[in-house]
């Protein structure tokens, strides 16, 4: 591993540091840090138009902060290009599923190693192998394990609708990421399939650091280590689920929006 | 592995019997699948452009005179050398300019690069026309030797007494037909490699494309860069046959430009085997619209040509239009489109 | 000293230049409407409005005056490019970006070679109740002739109107309601699919108007009339961003005077090369055109 220009002592996976973004003269996030270790699961919580999609956009490059700096201490990036992030270990899903609508599934997991070295252009013209074969049995795999390799050959527009949101989640996980940002992986589904999703990122916690994005409170309690809770674009509260209950700055946000 | 062979026999199968017609056919079938081998090419370039990578060009016409141009110009200054490297040199001048017009193009949306690519095409033929005048021509372009066949396969075919104009016209069309033959395999390996699915994911869904690390640009220069080299292919390969480049040489027109969109979509988009049926409807398109008109009253001794004498020659264009319509509405995936529909029918039909 | 501003050749060249960027610039308003109410490009607007153009002018040869023959072109215009959306274009809302392009080029096909097959290729003069030479300043010409003169008249004065439409009236807020929202606009119940009829029949309207000032040209009328300046319309609709009319009238005129210049001073092979550049160059620098504002991607 070559040096890092960041100085952090930790194995942090994800730092945003005093992170500030407005659009026009409005100011959608006012100074948000916060950061993602390995081995924890990481709830972005708050209101409805908190900032939570902004600061998630942010961490992946989609939105370019005004002030502030996104860092991936791992591999050194700071700010890094949303097309950067799969090589750095970050795998990210899509809010909705955000499959490639024209390709099977079993091509939408394959898709997910597309960054991984080999098969560049002189190569695939040439028709000369390319790990093709290995990298399909591997995607067949991943679709196994989190049970739904029966659709491989299907078309995502022809899946129900909570087996596309796993395909998603193999589609990251084909890339084995240190880190898997989750957006809104909760939305859509029903109780049983909730459980189910709720038990499969819990078992993702060994391997990697997850960040989501969730509003279903009945979701991410149980599910996550820390919570970090947004409201008009400021961080007001972070700790274990527990705590957050019961600050006051958040039972407030909350029910502010409630009235 | 065994895709990549199944497809090899397939296009081996096709250019055996693209041969084998080249060899009994008349003079005039010969240039005119000479003529196809070129459209061909151009078409899979299109085609991967816009069914995989999800881009539209309208100026392709204007690569095929870059590519044109430059075999002329190489072959006039290096006479004596093999016509492959000419190929060769007029493919990496039709990829450097497709890279420059495709840096921005991109960037922009389907109606911005269609537009903007149209008028590269429109604009394109007065470069040779004003500026250089005494290299490239001016008005008049460049001259070169065409391509002829060399004396084994004179020997070959001289068995009765046919014309040696017809023998060159057979021996270009089997060069043609085997450069357009290797593209199409080349092209047939990419569509099912990494690449070519990088194209197809950042056609069908940029954002999930660049999560999964694709560099958007990057995939979308390399489509285009693609579709560029092949356009200057099919142009040089006119040229080599033809032995004009010039600025008034109807493929090198932005009208060309859109006669091929029209035949890519007629054929079916993204499709390799809807590129060989285009190619050969734009060769016969003149025959297959007298064969039309006489079977439906609208000849050249009807009524209607009696009272519109101008109907006959726009009949072609008339025709395309029309058709280009209704496919485009009816049958967005071409008569390969339809053809794949009517067999999924067929077998379910006899499977109960 | 008046006098000699007024023939100079810079200040001729400007004139006329105006003249055509203001027709150029109204091309690239029908481009703009119709890209605004459908995003849609509609790549047969040179065709279409050719087309409409020949109907009413050649009512000249049945005895019709001028501005009958005019009006006639610009209603018919209006109903072609209705039906036109109704029948062709409305089946594609909602698919692939490229469908309605490839349909809008076979109609570009199609209508240059019925007015071929109808008319021929051989040009037609419409006589103009103005005359085409040029205003005199103590002896020397100036840039603008009383048929410039009406051009740029005309063309402003269909700018304006539309802009007054658009922007004043209750028809013209419920028109960009239901192109800005349209799901919006149908909940407040505008009738969202009448209105885009009605876009396009304005845009078609305006086309036949910047069809029949253009057969006054010296090109006259003929089935390729509009092909050249349908590209230089669309690359001034694209400078300016094809979401803003404003921004399709002033990148005309600047492509126009720029052009003229071209022409004068160096060669007119050079001028349509020159706009092509300016396109790239402006494509490169601000992907989505000078005039509209940049939009967010949406994740």
């Amino acid at each position: 591993m070559s040096s890092t220009p960041v100085a952090t002592t930790s194995s942090t996976l994800l730092e945003l540091d005093a992170i500030s973004v407005r659009f026009g003269g409005l100011a959608a996030l006012t100074d948000v840090s916060f950061s993602v270790n390995p081995g924890e699961i990481v709830g972005l919580i708050g209101p409805n138009g908190a900032g939570k999609t902004t600061a998630f956009n942010v961490a992946c490059g989609f939105v370019e902060p005004t002030e502030g700096s996104v860092r991936l201490p791992k591999s050194g990036l700071t700010n890094p290009q949303p097309s950067q992030l799969a090589r750095a270990g970050v795998a990210r899903t899509l809010q909705g599923v955000g499959l490639f609508e024209n390709c099977t599934v079993l091509e939408n997991v394959m898709a997910g190693a597309q960054s991984r070295p080999g098969g560049r252009f002189w190569t695939s013209l040439l028709g000369l192998p390319h790990g093709q074969k290995e990298l399909k049995a591997e995607a067949l795999s991943v679709l196994d394990r989190l049970g739904v390799a029966d659709y491989a050959a299907q078309m995502p527009t022809a899946i129900p609708y909570g087996i596309a949101k796993r395909v998603a989640v193999a589609r990251a996980l084909i890339a084995r990421p240190s880190l898997l940002l989750l957006d809104e992986p909760a939305s859509g589904l029903d109780e049983a399939e909730l459980d189910a999703f709720a038990e499969l990122i819990r078992g993702l916690r060994s391997e990697m650091g997850v960040l989501l994005v969730e509003h279903n409170m009945d979701f991410v309690m149980p599910l996550v280590d820390r919570l970090v809770v947004l409201s008009f674009g400021k961080v007001i509260a972070t700790g274990t689920p527990s705590e957050v209950r019961q600050n006051p700055a958040v039972i407030e946000a909350y029910l502010g929006v409630d009235e | 592995m065994s895709g990549t062979f199944k497809r090899l026999a397939w296009v081996l199968g096709g250019l055996v019997a693209a041969i084998a017609v080249a060899s009994i056919q008349s003079g005039t079938d010969a240039a005119n699948l000479t003529k196809a081998g070129a459209y061909c090419i151009a078409l899979v370039g299109l085609s991967f452009l816009t069914g995989w990578s999800g881009q539209i060009s309208i100026g392709n016409s204007g690569f095929m005179l870059v590519g044109g141009y430059s075999a002329a110009f190489w072959t006039l200054h290096h006479p004596g050398e093999p016509v492959a490297i000419s190929m060769i040199v007029a493919i990496a001048v039709s990829a450097f300019v497709g890279l420059i017009i495709g840096m921005p193009a991109t960037r922009l949306r389907g109606p911005y690069l269609a537009g903007m690519t149209l008028a590269f095409a429109v604009a394109l033929p007065y470069v040779p026309q004003s500026f250089a005048v005494s290299t490239l021509g001016g008005s008049q372009g460049l001259t070169i030797t065409p391509l002829s066949a060399p004396q084994w396969f004179f020997n070959l075919f001289d068995t009765n007494n046919t014309l040696p104009v017809v023998i060159n016209s057979r021996f270009t069309a089997m060069v043609s037909v085997v450069i357009a033959a290797l593209v199409l395999w080349l092209m047939s390996n990419l569509f099912t490699s990494k690449t070519g699915r990088a194209m197809r994911l950042v056609r069908d869904n940029d954002v999930a494309a660049e999560l999964v690390g694709l560099h958007l640009g990057r995939t979308r220069a390399q489509a285009f860069v693609l579709t560029a080299a092949l356009s200057g292919l099919a142009g040089a390969l006119l040229v080599m046959v033809s032995g004009t480049a010039s600025p008034s040489t109807y493929e090198f027109g932005f009208t060309f430009s859109i006669a091929l969109l029209t035949l890519m979509v007629l054929g079916g988009i993204g499709s390799l085997s809807g590129a060989i049926i285009a190619a050969l409807l734009g060769v016969y398109s003149l025959q297959i619209t007298t064969w039309i008109t006489d079977h439906t009253g609208l000849g050249p001794d009807s009524w209607v040509s009696a009272k519109l004498p101008n109907l006959a020659p726009n009949m072609e264009n008339i025709l395309f239009g029309i058709l280009l319509i209704v496919t485009m509405i009816f049958a967005p995936r071409g008569i390969v489109g339809l053809a794949t529909g009517l067999r999924q029918k067929l077998i379910s039909v006899t499977r109960r | 000293m008046i006098a000699n501003i007024l023939t100079n050749r810079i200040v001729n060249d400007i004139a006329g230049g105006t003249a055509q960027g203001v027709i150029i610039g109204l091309v690239a308003l029908c481009l703009v409407l119709v890209w605004r109410a459908t995003r849609v490009l509609n790549f047969a607007q040179g065709p279409m409005a050719m087309f409409v153009t020949y109907i009413g002018m050649t009512q000249m040869d049945h005895h019709a005056n001028f501005w009958v023959a005019a009006a006639i072109s610009v209603a018919v215009g209006f109903i072609f490019s209705a039906l036109t959306e109704i029948v062709i274009v409305k089946p594609l809302y909602h698919k692939a970006e490229i469908n309605p392009i490839v349909v809008m080029v076979g109609m570009f096909t199609l209508l240059e070679a019925v007015a071929s097959a109808v008319w021929t290729n051989i040009p037609r003069y419409p006589t103009a109740p103005f005359s085409s030479i040029n205003f005199q300043s103590e002896g020397n010409p100036t840039g603008l002739s009383p048929l410039s003169t009406f051009q740029i008249g005309a063309a402003l004065a269909i700018m304006t109107l539309v802009a007054i439409l658009f922007n004043y009236t209750s028809l013209g807020l419920k028109l960009r309601a239901s192109a800005l929202a349209p799901e919006v606009s149908k909940l407040l119940g505008i009738r969202v699919g009448r209105l885009l009829t009605l876009g396009w029949g304005i845009a078609g309207a305006v086309g036949a108007v910047a069809g029949v000032v253009i057969s006054l040209n010296p090109g006259g009328l003929a089935p390729n009339m509009l092909d050249a300046m349908f590209i230089l319309g669309f690359i001034a609709a694209a400078i300016g961003g094809l979401d803003s009319p404003l921004g399709a009238l002033v990148s005309g005129i600047v492509i126009g005077v720029v052009m003229q210049l071209i022409n004068d001073y160096w060669n007119s092979n050079y001028a349509d090369m020159v706009a092509v550049v300016l396109l790239v160059v402006v494509l490169m620098l601000r992907p989505q055109g000078i005039f509209t504002k940049n939009s967010t991607r949406r994740v």
